[in-house]
């Protein structure tokens, strides 16, 4: 991604210091500005939400469970 | 530890191929039962039968496929559908800390006091399918992708096998990283790698499955699967487990596939299901469709799978209903009849049973079917597609397969501090595993 792609915005310093404290802690994101992308791609994304099955997952879920022969 | 699909005779009577070697011994000081699987004995529902500790009938749930009345199309359940809280859900609420990994079904993940990666149901490694949702970044960067099924039904085996391997490495990095990493006072983890090795390498394993055969290869697949697992267990329990309650569990059991059944092709031959086209212009294993179906003439249809569902076309209830209602009492019995009166090949007497769900469930909620059908006590596994030479298939329709369910699974329970009474205990009902998990855990 080109560095024109991105934008800045202004979080709380303090929650920046837990978001970075959280981040070497957990070992899954390289950057706080990593975590943000994720957590903000994980809350818009364009599914109903993460709780529930959309009917294009049901559809990908029926095709494997066929080809798994459980239907 | 839930191991899909082991049978008592593979954990507790050493027909392992060698495979079990520690976890034998904690089995040997274990309180051990032989687990009664529920109506019907299937992953979906019979692990949440366990960690709900009510009936399908009450869940709601009778197989991976339900159809809503008056549609002749499918839906696949998901754990959106499971309404009655379940075991970690009673213990998040009650504070305890929960590691979730792999039960069916659990995706969409739902939120837990701890952590949760869901099942093979997902339908994919880019769907959020841990809770937290960020959860799925860190166990990507210790093992890859998270793998959550293989496509096992393939002549190709070594392929199988290879991705079998793969998939279960893949789990065993994951959960024994959650285990050390995370704190838990319950940790669940369903592996359904063991029921795919059953599944494609059971003739090759079991000496007294009809095509039985030895391969110098396969023939150690699952006895490697389970070897793997054992010593996987083995180091887990000297670093994190040895103060826990362990228990070994499993959802049914599995045995040899006889062979396949075709309930449709039977259901058009007795002149319950009337057919568009003629039997010979009809492709070996058509999926049977809405169209292909004369409705004004069809009494009934079913659904394959380990076992099988039928539905009367009741009128007022399905789109094209012709079933008078005051005749619905007397054309499930004769249908049942007519059923119970399959027999084999070569004429042989089956042990078939065929019930209402009224009979089987205190309470019966969702969709249910209006007969579950079950072939020689599982052995012949019901097909629902049509264009078949003969109603008798020496194989699954959907591909290779070697082993259907059984009724009988595992519950071993071992714990350090001896408060549990080691040795054989009988039978237990999958539906009363809650509540002597909740005895274990709350006391």
């Amino acid at each position: 991604m080109r560095m024109s792609d991105k934008v800045q915005i202004s979080i709380a310093r303090e929650l920046y210091e837990k978001a970075k404290r959280f981040v070497e802690e957990q070992g899954g994101f390289s950057s706080v500005e990593e975590l943000v992308e994720f957590l903000l791609r994980e809350v818009l994304s364009e599914e109903e939400s993460s709780y529930t099955m959309s009917k294009e997952d049901e559809e990908k879920v029926k095709e494997r469970l066929r080809a798994l022969g459980y239907i | 530890m839930g191991l899909d699909s082991l049978p008592p005779k593979v954990l507790y009577q050493g027909f392992d191929g060698g495979g079990f070697s520690f976890l034998k011994n904690i089995v040997e000081e274990s309180a051990r039962y032989v687990l009664r699987s529920c109506h019907p004995p299937i992953t979906i529902p019979a692990w949440l039968v366990m960690f709900s500790g009510v009936s399908p009938g009450e869940l709601g749930i009778y197989g991976f496929r339900h159809r809503k009345p008056g549609f002749f199309d499918y839906y696949i359940v998901n754990s959106s559908y499971v309404k009655v809280p379940t075991l970690w859900e009673e213990a998040s609420r009650r504070g305890l800390r929960i590691g979730l990994y792999g039960v069916p079904p659990t995706y969409p993940p739902k939120p837990v006091n701890g952590v949760l990666v869901t099942d093979f149901t997902t339908p994919g490694p880019d769907k959020p399918y841990t809770f937290p949702p960020w959860l799925r970044r860190e166990l990507e960067r210790i093992s890859g992708f998270t793998i959550f099924d293989i496509v096992y039904r393939s002549e190709d085996k070594e392929r199988v096998a290879r991705d079998l391997f793969r998939m279960l490495e893949n789990h065993l990095v994951q959960v024994e990283y959650l285990a050390k990493r995370r704190r838990w006072d319950l940790f669940i983890y369903v592996e359904i790698a063991v029921d795919r090795a059953h599944h494609a390498f059971w003739r090759y394993f079991d000496k007294e499955h009809p095509r039985y055969e030895y391969h110098p290869v396969y023939s150690n697949v699952i006895p490697e699967v389970y070897r793997r697992l054992d010593r996987w267990f083995e180091r887990l329990f000297k670093e994190v487990l040895k103060n826990s309650i362990v228990v070994v569990a499993s959802d049914h059991g599995v045995k040899a596939m006889k062979g396949a059944f075709t309930i449709n092709q039977w259901l058009a031959e007795q002149g319950y299901l009337k057919l568009r086209a003629e039997k010979d212009k009809v492709k070996p294993g058509t999926e049977l469709r809405e169209d292909m179906v004369d409705w004004s003439s069809t009494i009934a249809w079913g659904w394959g799978g380990y076992y099988s569902r039928i539905f009367i076309n009741l009128k007022g209830r399905e789109k094209h209903g012709v079933v008078e209602p005051k005749y619905y009492e007397d054309t499930v019995e004769q249908l049942r009849r007519d059923i119970m009166k399959i027999r084999g090949p070569c004429g042989e007497q089956w042990r078939n049973a065929v019930y209402r769900p009224d009979e089987l469930y205190p309470v019966v909620r969702g969709d249910a079917p209006d007969l579950m059908v079950y072939l020689d006590d599982l052995s012949w596994r019901p097909a629902g597609t049509i264009g078949w030479p003969s109603n008798y298939l020496s194989e699954n329709d959907r591909g290779p397969d070697d082993a259907v369910h059984d009724w009988y699974g595992v519950f071993a329970v071992y714990d350090p501090e001896g408060t549990v009474e080691k040795g054989d205990r009988g039978l237990i009902e999958i539906s009363y595993v809650r509540k002597l998990l909740e005895e274990l855990l709350y006391g």
